[in-house]
C-alpha cells in the first residue's frame, strides 16, 4: 500500500486536483468560485504533465558538471509543455475574469442561478 | 517553392502588427484581415498541385521528424486551409461595413487570431502543437462571442468559456497520457507505435482526447454552448464559428481517430454519435422561432451528418464527409451573412418579423434562399452532390444497419426542409405588417454573399472541381501507413 502510494503519489495528487476542479465547476453557483475551479483544473493537468516526465531524485536536464549522466535527468519535454499550458491557462483565466466583471455590470450579481436570460 | 509555414506566419504577424497600422491611419486597420486572407488564399491555391502529389513536410527548427515540431501540408491540410482562406476572406470583406461600433481594432485582431488558430490546427503534424493552435482558436472565439458587450453575448461567452476550458483540459490530459506511453508528440510517430501497447491503455487517452475535442466540434452530449454562442455573437462571427470553427473540431477528431489511433472499432460508434447529433439538432431547430438559434441548431445537425459520413470509413464515405464540410461552410456562411443584414434592418431575430422582406431586400433574401436550399440538398446547389455521396457511400456498405441509418438521415433532411421552407415562405409569400422603410444591404456585404452563392452553384453544377482533392484527402485519412511513411521517411 505504502509502496503504491509512494510510487503514484504525484498522479493521485494530480487527478485529485482535477476532480476537485471539475466538482467545483459543476456544483458551485458563484461565478468566481467556478473560475477558481477552472484554475484548480489547470493546475492539476500541469502537475499531471510534470509527473509524466519525473524521475525520483532526478536533476534538471542541464550538464552543469562533467560527471552528470543523462539517465538521472528528468524529461525536459513535459516541462516545456507545462510552460505553454500555464501561459494558456493564464489567458483563459484573465478572459474569464473580465467576462465576470462584464456580467456583474449587467446583472448586479455573480450567482449563476440568477444569470439565466438565455436558456441552457 | 512556397513554404506552407507562411500560411500561419503571415496572418499571425499581421494580427500582431495590426495596432501598429492603427498608428498610421485608423481606416486601414479593417483592411488587414482582407490582405492576410487573400494572401492565404493565393498560397493555398499555389500549394495544391504539390500537396496532391506528396504531403509537404516542413520541420520548424530544421531537424528531421519525429524531432522538432513539423507541419504537414497534405491534401487534407491544404483543403481545409483553402476553405478557411475562402470563407475567412469573404467574411472579412463583409465585416468592412458590418462592424462599426465598439473596439473595431480588437475585433479585427481577434478575427485574424481565430483564423490563424484554425489554419494551424489543420496544418500541424504535432499533437501538442495542435493543442496550442486549438487554444488560440478557442480563446479568440470566446472573446469574439462577447464582442458586442450585450447581456446575451457576455453570458453565452461565459458558458462557452467554462465548457471550452474543461474540454481543453481533458484534451491536454489525453495528450499527456499519450506522451507518457510513447515518449513522443509527433502524430506519425505515435501512430507508428500505437499497436505496441495494449488496447485498454490506448482507450483511456482516446476517450479523453475525443471528449476534449468534441466540446468544440459540438458533438451531441457536449454542445450545450453552441446555440447560445452562435446566436448571441455578431453575425459575421456566427458565420465563422458555424462555418469554420466546428468543422476544424471535426477535422481534429477525424485526424485523431483515423491517423493517430486507427481505431477501427470506433467507427460504428462515430456513426451512431453522428446520427444522434443530427436528429437532436434538426428537431431542436424545428421548434425555434429565433432565426439565429434555428441556424445554430441546424449547424449541430449538419455536424452530425459530417461525423456520420466520416464514421462510414470507406473512401466514398470520408470524401462525402469532407464534401459536406465544404458544402456546410459555404452554405452556413451565406445564411449567417444574409441573416445578419436582415436582422440589422428589422432589428429583430423573430421569424415573424421577416415577413415580406423579399420585396424590400431582394438580393439578401435571394442569398438566404440559395443557402437554405443548398443545406437542404436541392440539385443545382452544392448540398446536393455532397448529401448524395454520403447516401451512396452508406448504401454501398451493404449492411442493413446502414440502410436504417440512411432512413433516419433522410427523416432529418425532411425536418430540415420543413423549417427552412417556413422561413422562405415568410420571406416571400407573406405580407408585411408594418410598412417601414428597409434598405438593401450595402455593396461590401453584397459582394461576399454573391461570391458565396456563385461558389455554391458552381461546385453544385460541376462537382469535378473538388472531387480530385476530396479523393486524395480521403485516402490520406484512410491509408495511415502511407501517411506515416510520408512523414518519417
Amino acid at each position: 500500500m505504502i509502496d503504491f502510494l509512494s510510487h503514484y503519489i504525484y498522479y493521485i495528487g494530480a487527478f485529485g486536483l482535477i476532480f476537485i476542479g471539475i466538482f467545483i465547476i459543476l456544483v458551485k453557483h458563484n461565478l468566481i468560485k467556478v473560475i477558481i475551479g477552472i484554475s484548480l483544473l489547470d493546475t492539476g493537468v500541469n502537475l499531471f504533465l510534470i509527473s509524466v516526465g519525473y524521475i525520483s531524485d532526478g536533476t534538471a536536464p542541464i550538464f552543469s558538471s562533467p560527471d552528470m549522466k543523462a539517465e538521472n535527468m528528468v524529461d525536459p519535454v513535459p516541462q516545456a509543455l507545462v510552460l505553454t499550458a500555464i501561459v494558456i491557462g493564464v489567458a483563459v483565466l484573465a478572459l474569464a475574469l473580465s467576462l465576470a466583471i462584464k456580467l456583474y455590470k449587467h446583472y448586479g450579481t455573480l450567482n449563476l442561478r440568477k444569470i439565466k436570460e438565455m436558456k441552457w | 517553392m512556397v513554404n506552407p509555414v507562411l500560411l500561419i506566419a503571415v496572418p499571425l504577424g499581421l494580427a500582431f502588427a495590426l495596432p501598429l497600422f492603427g498608428f498610421i491611419s485608423k481606416r486601414i486597420e479593417k483592411y488587414i484581415p482582407v490582405v492576410g486572407m487573400s494572401f492565404n488564399l493565393v498560397i493555398s491555391l499555389l500549394l495544391i498541385p504539390k500537396a496532391m502529389e506528396n504531403p509537404i513536410i516542413v520541420s520548424i527548427g530544421g531537424g528531421k521528424p519525429p524531432f522538432y515540431i513539423n507541419l504537414v501540408a497534405g491534401p487534407v491540410g491544404i483543403l481545409f486551409s483553402l476553405i478557411i482562406a475562402v470563407v475567412g476572406l469573404l467574411v472579412s470583406i463583409y465585416s468592412l461595413s458590418y462592424i462599426k461600433k465598439g473596439a473595431t481594432e480588437k475585433y479585427h485582431m481577434l478575427y485574424l487570431f481565430l483564423l490563424v488558430g484554425a489554419t494551424g490546427v489543420v496544418l500541424t503534424g504535432d499533437i501538442f502543437n495542435l493543442f496550442v493552435f486549438w487554444e488560440i482558436l478557442c480563446i479568440s472565439s470566446y472573446a469574439l462571442v462577447a464582442y458586442t458587450g450585450e447581456k446575451s453575448g457576455v453570458e453565452s461567452a461565459m458558458k462557452y468559456l467554462i465548457q471550452g476550458a474543461i474540454g481543453s483540459s481533458l484534451l491536454l490530459i489525453g495528450i499527456g497520457m499519450l506522451y507518457g506511453l510513447f515518449g513522443t508528440l509527433n502524430m506519425a510517430d505515435i501512430a507508428q507505435n500505437i499497436d505496441s501497447v495494449s488496447s485498454i491503455s490506448i482507450f483511456v487517452p482516446l476517450v479523453f482526447i475525443i471528449t476534449g475535442l468534441g466540446v468544440e466540434a459540438a458533438v451531441f452530449p457536449l454542445n450545450a454552448w453552441l446555440p447560445d454562442a452562435h446566436s448571441a455573437a455578431p453575425s459575421s462571427i456566427s458565420a465563422i464559428l458555424s462555418g469554420l470553427a466546428i468543422e476544424v473540431g471535426v477535422y481534429a477528431i477525424a485526424r485523431v481517430v483515423f491517423t493517430i489511433f486507427g481505431a477501427e472499432s470506433f467507427f460504428l460508434f462515430l456513426c451512431f454519435l453522428g446520427l444522434l447529433t443530427l436528429l437532436i439538432g434538426e428537431m431542436s431547430a424545428f421548434s425555434q422561432n429565433n432565426l439565429k438559434r434555428m441556424l445554430a441548431y441546424s449547424s449541430i445537425g449538419q455536424i452530425g451528418l459530417i461525423v456520420f459520413a466520416l464514421g462510414i470509413a470507406t473512401s466514398y464515405g470520408v470524401a462525402g464527409g469532407l464534401f459536406q464540410i465544404i458544402s456546410h461552410s459555404l452554405s452556413k456562411a451565406l445564411l449567417f451573412l444574409s441573416v445578419g443584414y436582415i436582422i440589422y434592418r428589422t432589428s429583430s431575430m423573430d421569424i415573424s418579423s421577416f415577413e415580406g422582406i423579399g420585396k424590400k431586400m431582394p438580393v439578401t433574401s435571394l442569398a438566404f434562399t440559395i443557402g437554405a436550399f443548398s443545406l437542404i440538398g436541392f440539385p443545382p446547389f452544392v448540398g446536393f452532390p455532397s448529401k448524395f455521396l454520403i447516401v451512396q457511400a452508406a448504401l454501398a456498405k451493404g449492411e442493413i444497419l446502414f440502410v436504417v441509418f440512411i432512413a433516419f438521415i433522410l427523416i432529418g433532411t425532411v425536418i430540415e426542409a420543413a423549417y427552412f421552407f417556413r422561413v422562405v415562405q415568410a420571406i416571400y409569400f407573406k405580407k408585411e405588417k408594418n410598412n417601414s422603410e428597409k434598405k438593401e444591404a450595402p455593396i461590401a456585404a453584397i459582394i461576399p454573399m454573391f461570391i458565396l452563392a456563385l461558389l455554391i452553384i458552381g461546385i453544385g453544377v460541376y462537382p469535378k472541381l473538388v472531387t480530385d482533392i476530396l479523393d486524395s484527402a480521403a485516402s490520406e485519412f484512410l491509408k495511415r501507413a502511407d501517411f506515416i511513411r510520408g512523414i518519417l521517411g
